[in-house]
């Protein structure tokens, strides 16, 4: 085997390792402001996805102004789910939220299967970039995959100057570290938990548009988000970076195992993997390395 | 401490009674025939409901995995009845492969929390549907396995009423066994793990041991419940016992009431009685066949929305 072969398949896994990543990275943000276990991120990507479709084909805007459009009205989506119906899950059990959500999930994904237009054929979004394929000295490497990666280092950076420079995403660390305290500093929770869910509704769909390149738009596009909870777990559960790097480390361990391990196996790694590391690492990855560093 | 399942003998009675209700209107209404045939399908559903109060209800830890603990019972039970084996032999055979299932199922959080669990089960049973579909060889992978009726000797359940008194009988016995160990030593370590970890520990409870026995006991009943459920459909396939079961056990047990052990025998009624609703409401919407699916999976989803929206507690209380 090759080593350019190697990059190729090295580069589709970070590229659907960023997707899982950021889908990740949606579910501990809510997870860590709000205590609510969401099922519906799949969901969200996958209505992200649709509704920049339907601005750009149903409505004609600009792919530059509909990509825009849908991230926003995704945003707008989440903060009203939370205003309206999430926030009665407050406080009551795991099982609570978790059932509130997966039944809103199943809304969704219902809701859109009925539109005739949504399922009967497979969309892709005419991105200038796709198909296409670049070459880097001798190395061949598909521009969507490329563009994908980008785009999550970019996202990240934009994050990690939200939480650290702005004054919302500050209050927000301070929310999730102990809402009491913030409560008492003068942050209005309730609207935290509302940021929380509009940010990870945006996210979602972020996550919906870097895959919508790499696969085709459909309504069970949502099914990679399972991926994304043995990625957050691998993270430690309440650290957004871990998430993406748990992501990643999914996606390149997948792309290998469809490399070099039979058909099928490649399906199951994150899971496999999931279950290795709650054994051996109870705390996450990162605080595995801490102890092992020591 | 709260009082749980195996209280007195009133309640029982009355919900008895109720069921009783509930099940002439039923054969009223759909035939005798079609009656037994649903009922058989709520006996199972209620058996495999209270694997999901014990682990649920009673431990206080969510497992998403039980839809696979149900697949392990029913392809147990195909693949040995198919082999010849019979169903004595059998069903225990199911029944164990279904505990050890739990056991594993709940190996890698034992030590951790809520959420841990919840991930680890759902990695379980993702597992365990791939399994099925690859493993072609045994399973037949996603094509699935027609099974044979269940057969006691030359004694085989055909009829609906036969699967019914089967169903009914195996529930008996299964509720016996789940009101033992609710009420014994073991019920209260369950509801002290539930309530605080910490105090639990600190009054030399294994925490564990505790939650490890809710998952192992939990799996022997969905495994059993998995094995008769197969029988009754007469066909089993890897796409069945998907997530999608493991929330409706969720749903059930959520719905009637998590910490009773009659909840569980309430909620497969829904559970059994709300996709034909749905089929039912669905054709009186107006509107093309085509989306039929997507509007019953709508329906479904705001079915659960409403449910937990309405009585965040569960409907038996």
């Amino acid at each position: 085997m090759s080593g350019l072969a190697l990059v190729q398949v090295l580069s589709s896994g970070i590229a659907v390792g960023c997707v899982y990543g950021v889908v990740a990275l949606s579910f501990v943000l809510i997870y860590k402001a709000t205590g609510t276990i969401s099922f519906m991120q799949g969901e969200l990507l996958m209505l992200g996805a649709f509704a920049v479709l339907a601005l750009h084909r149903g409505a004609d805007w600009p792919l530059a102004a509909a990509v825009p459009g849908g991230v926003a009205a995704m945003v707008g989506f989440g903060a009203a789910v939370e205003r309206t119906v999430l926030r009665r899950a407050i406080g009551q059990p795991h099982l609570t939220a978790l059932l509130l959500t997966f039944g809103l999930g199943l809304m969704i994904r219902g809701g859109v299967a009925t539109v005739p237009a949504a399922t009967h054929s497979l969309y892709r979004l005419p991105f200038p970039f796709a198909g296409e394929s670049w070459c880097i000295g001798e190395v061949v490497v598909a521009a969507e995959h490329v563009v994908v990666i980008v785009a999550t280092a970019v996202l990240a950076l934009l994050l990690t100057l939200f939480f650290r420079r702005t004054r919302a995403g500050v209050a927000l660390r301070a929310c999730s570290e102990n809402a009491q305290v913030a409560a008492l500093m003068g942050v209005s929770v309730a609207g935290m938990h509302t940021l929380a869910w509009a940010l990870g509704a945006g996210l979602a769909a972020i996550a919906g548009l870097l895959l919508a390149p790499v696969t085709f738009i459909h309504p069970n596009m949502g099914l990679v988000a399972l991926k994304a909870f043995p990625a957050a777990v691998l993270g430690g559960i309440t650290s957004l970076p871990g998430a993406l790097a748990g992501g990643l480390f999914l996606g390149v361990a997948e792309a290998l195992a469809g490399l070099l391990l039979p058909e099928g196996v490649k399906d199951v790694v994150p899971y496999v993997l999931l279950m290795i590391a709650l054994l051996l690492f109870p705390d996450g990855f990162a605080a595995g390395l801490r102890a092992a560093g020591r | 401490m709260t009082r749980v399942a195996a209280g007195p003998a009133a309640p029982m009675l009355r919900a008895t009674l109720a069921f009783a209700v509930v099940a002439s209107v039923a054969t009223w209404a759909l035939g005798v025939e079609y009656a037994l045939a649903q009922a058989a399908f709520v006996f199972t559903y209620a058996i495999a409901g209270l694997g999901v109060v014990l682990v649920v209800g009673q431990c206080g830890q969510v497992s998403l995995g039980q839809g696979a603990l149900l697949a392990l019972g029913a392809y147990a039970e195909t693949l040995l009845a198919l082999r010849g084996m019979p169903a004595l032999l059998s069903i225990p055979a199911a029944v164990a492969l279904g505990a050890a299932g739990g056991w594993v199922a709940s190996l890698p959080a034992r030590r951790l929390g809520g959420l841990y669990f919840a991930m680890s089960t759902l990695a379980f049973a993702l597992i365990v549907e791939e399994a099925l579909v690859r493993w072609e060889s045994l399973t037949h992978g996603a094509a699935g396995v027609a099974v044979p009726p269940l057969a006691f000797g030359a004694v085989a359940a055909h009829s609906a009423f036969a699967q019914a008194a089967v169903g009914f009988g195996a529930l008996a016995l299964a509720g016996f066994a789940c009101r033992r160990w609710v009420a014994s030593r073991l019920g209260r370590a369950w509801r002290a793990v539930r309530e605080d970890e910490v105090a639990a520990a600190a009054s030399g409870i294994d925490i564990a041991a505790a939650k490890c026995s809710a998952f192992v006991l939990g799996g022997a009943l969905s495994g059993f419940a998995g094995a008769l459920h197969a029988h009754w459909i007469g066909y089993v396939s890897p796409e069945q016992f998907g997530l999608m079961l493991s929330f409706e056990l969720l749903m059930l047990a959520f719905i009637g009431g998590a910490r009773r052990l009659s909840g569980a025998l309430w909620g497969a009624l829904v559970v059994v009685a709300l996709p034909q609703a749905i089929a039912v409401a669905r054709d009186a919407l107006p509107g093309d066949a085509g989306s039929a699916s997507g509007v019953e999976t709508l329906l479904f989803g705001a079915a659960i929305v409403a449910v937990i929206l309405l009585r965040p507690q569960g409907l038996a209380r």
